[in-house]
């Protein structure tokens, strides 16, 4: 049977401070000058960045329910807590293929527009501790008309992290 | 941080305390205008706003709100200078008066954001200069501030003696809103619990321990509906609290365009959640300055076709079946048909001029204002499109009426309440679906022969009735194949129109908390907000109201 909302809940919380725990043993040596704390999650092959100040937190994926006529890229709502909350297909938003929900799915709770909004993603990696000035454009030939949302790329360790505007991959078509 | 959210909580107390105040002495100087004409002295009424004034300006006093407190203070000068000269009391006097009250209670009404001392200066700059023009002796000093804060605070504390010796407590709106929002949590946990219980009684066989459980879940769950009972009670607040304002507001869009209109309003005392009541007054007070603007004619022109030269705008609240029914009439001229057509026929619509209740049914879509110029009053950039679109919001409906010549018609009817709602659960193609009870006429089997195809859309004969039925899948977009084999059909209904929608299972009824739907999720017709079930998933409430209101459909 169903568990109750109550341990949904309490389950969500504990998930979430593993999460956390999990997230912050990946500390890095400390850089000189400033930096950014980055959240990171994997879309395809691809590792993005959202800065940790818009994070509220990340839960599993619970079931999503679907809304009729909803727009493009919004896969549904789900209970957070007893609150509603909606959540953004952002694989489509980018161009990618719809989400398939695995184990280490994963909604990245996120405040942007004065909203708190989730965000569906394949997993979340870590935080991450970027010097800024690691932080390059990226080359103008792999960004597609419309791809404003990517404000850079940073490199760090051997990876590549697309940093994201939120508000703007955020700001849905009708 | 938590200095600057007790203030905050002061200045919520102020405006709760001061602006029924501040509204009863801007009622009683229209009333007093009205009297002054008549040639009535008026004198209860100066009297019966002394008090009040003197308490608003002693709460602002303390409250550190110099604006407000400079404004009551000259209220109170003019009306202590107006007893001692009857012969003042004339247009000028009253117009003064209400402009300062209306003055006032905007002040307070915004206390939170910053008052507007400019506004306030200006006020008491014109109080000064009509007093001057008295030739009686201005009245006599009043006493100074300390004194007053003093008094202020004493009829403070004689008010709140008088609250408790009454057995009535104010309470924050907001508090309300909180148990209310605790109180679903609650139902919704007792909903997980029965649901639990079901699945035990699967897996176990019968015992008295099973039996008393489902004893003591039966027992909770009245429990919980007394309480949401009280508690929607609580809620409630006299239509009047809206209605109130309405003279004042009248009698300015009146005088601005010369016109003469009295409002009578029956049935305040109907009551209705405060949620709901604070959201209609702004589409009441759009109707109502159409009605001034276009509906009630000039004097001249009403003269000329035989009426009285003041216009009537009469405002009827009363309850039908659990609902709350507010009529809007005036008796102008009444909408214009043949501008409506032409409107209609220009934006492509399609419209004849014999199914006149369709066609005036047309001025609530948007872009549709068919004045021909954008004047001061009406025409404020938004239209009857969105006094509908308001109305539809909080789970209700608007129709019109209009005679040529006789005046207009618009009528309201809304939920009494918005936040719990009692639903029927429905299921299709294995999502589920409430659908507010108030809306379902009937639960129908789907037996394949009494479901027939008129221009390849479903039929049924239903109460001697042919109704449309549609797919629940194909309404609601579920993207699975379209189902021949749905058990159900339920009814929905809204005055005379009904549509049948096929379902595959009947889940229950169930009380459920309505959780607003996020904007970003984007404006679906089908919908009209969600909530959360007992096992803890969210379903999406159907907007039965607007799937009745599709013409044309799947």
């Amino acid at each position: 049977m169903s568990a109750t909302p109550k341990r949904r809940g309490a389950e969500g919380l504990l998930d979430f401070a593993d999460e956390l725990q999990r997230l912050s043993a990946a500390k890095e040596a400390p850089a000189p000058g400033p930096e950014l704390q980055l959240v990171t999650f994997a879309l395809d092959r691809e590792e993005f960045g959202i800065p940790i100040g818009q994070v509220r937190e990340v839960i599993r994926v619970a079931e999503i329910t679907r809304v009729p006529q909803a727009r493009p890229h919004v896969r549904g709502v789900t209970n957070l807590r007893g609150r509603v909350l909606a959540v953004v297909e952002i694989r489509t938003r980018m161009g990618l293929t719809p989400a398939e929900i695995t184990p280490k799915s994963r909604v990245v709770v996120v405040g942007v527009h004065q909203r708190t909004l989730g965000i569906l993603v394949d997993s979340v990696s870590q935080v991450v501790k970027v010097p800024a000035d690691t932080v390059v454009p990226a080359p103008e030939e792999v960004l597609s008309p419309g791809a404003d949302y990517i404000t850079g790329v940073a490199r760090w360790n051997s990876r590549l992290i697309i940093l994201l505007d939120l508000e703007k991959v955020l700001l849905l078509p009708e | 941080m938590s200095d600057e959210n007790a203030f905050g909580e002061l200045i919520q107390d102020y405006i709760v305390e001061c602006l029924p105040l501040a509204e009863q002495v801007g009622d009683a100087f229209v009333e007093l205008e009205r009297r002054w004409r008549e040639g009535d002295s008026g004198d209860d009424l100066l009297a019966s706003v002394k008090g009040r004034l003197h308490t608003v300006k002693g709460n602002s006093a303390m409250m550190g709100l110099p604006p407000m407190q400079t404004v009551a203070h000259a209220l109170e000068d003019a009306c202590a200078m107006l007893d001692a000269n009857p012969e003042r009391r004339a247009d000028d006097a009253a117009a003064l008066l209400v402009r300062g009250s209306g003055l006032l209670i905007e002040l307070i009404r915004t206390a939170a954001e910053g008052a507007d001392a400019k506004a306030a200066a200006r006020f008491v700059k014109r109080v000064r200069t009509f007093l001057a023009q008295s030739k009686t002796k201005e009245p006599a000093k009043r006493p100074g501030l300390l004194l007053e804060r003093r008094r202020g605070d004493r009829r403070a504390d004689e008010a709140a003696i008088a609250e408790a010796a009454s057995g009535v407590v104010r309470v924050d709106f907001r508090r309300l809103d909180a148990m209310l929002e605790v109180l679903g949590e609650g139902m919704i946990e007792q909903a997980a619990v029965a649901e639990l219980y079901r699945g035990l009684t699967r897996k176990l066989k019968a015992s008295p321990e099973l039996a008393d459980l489902d004893r003591a879940i039966l027992a909770l769950q009245k429990t919980m509906k007394r309480l949401e009972g009280i508690l929607m009670e609580t809620r409630l607040l006299p239509i009047s609290t809206v209605f109130g304002r309405f003279p004042r507001l009248v009698r300015e869009l009146a005088q601005a365009r010369q016109k003469q209109v009295q409002v009578v309003s029956i049935g305040g005392d109907i009551p209705l959640d405060k949620a709901i009541l604070d959201r209609i007054s702004e589409p009441l007070v759009h109707l109502m300055t159409n009605a001034v603007a276009h509906g009630i004619e000039t004097p001249e022109e009403r003269v000329r076709a035989g009426k009285a030269k003041e216009g009537r705008l009469e405002l009827r609240a009363s309850s039908e079946s659990g609902r709350v029914i507010i009529r809007l009439s005036d008796d102008g001229r009444g909408l214009d048909d043949a501008k409506i057509l032409a409107k209609a026929r220009s934006l492509g619509l399609e419209a004849s001029a014999e199914d006149t209740g369709h066609l005036r049914s047309m001025i609530f879509l948007p872009g549709f204002s068919t004045a021909e110029q954008v004047s001061s009053l009406a025409g404020r950039g938004v239209g009857l499109d969105v006094v509908a679109n308001t109305v539809h919001e909080l789970g209700g409906t608007i129709e019109v009426e209009s005679r040529p010549g006789k005046g207009v018609t618009f009528t309201l009817s809304l939920p009494l309440t918005l936040a719990i709602l009692r639903s029927l659960i429905v299921e299709v193609d294995r999502e589920r679906y409430a659908v507010p009870i108030s809306h379902v006429a009937a639960t129908v089997r789907a037996e394949p022969e009494t479901l027939h195809q008129v221009n390849q859309k479903g039929v049924a004969l239903w109460r001697g009735d042919l109704i449309h039925v549609s797919d629940g899948g194909a309404l609601l977009g579920t993207g699975a194949a379209p189902a021949t084999s749905r058990r159900f059909y339920i009814v929905i209904s809204l005055g005379n129109r009904r549509r049948g929608i096929l379902v595959d299972r009947l889940i229950g009824h169930q009380d459920i908390v309505v959780k607003s739907l996020d904007p970003t999720v984007g404006r679906p017709e089908v919908i009209s907000g969600t909530t959360i079930l007992g096992d803890g998933k969210v379903a999406c409430i159907l907007d039965a109201v607007r799937i009745l209101e599709q013409r044309h459909s799947a």
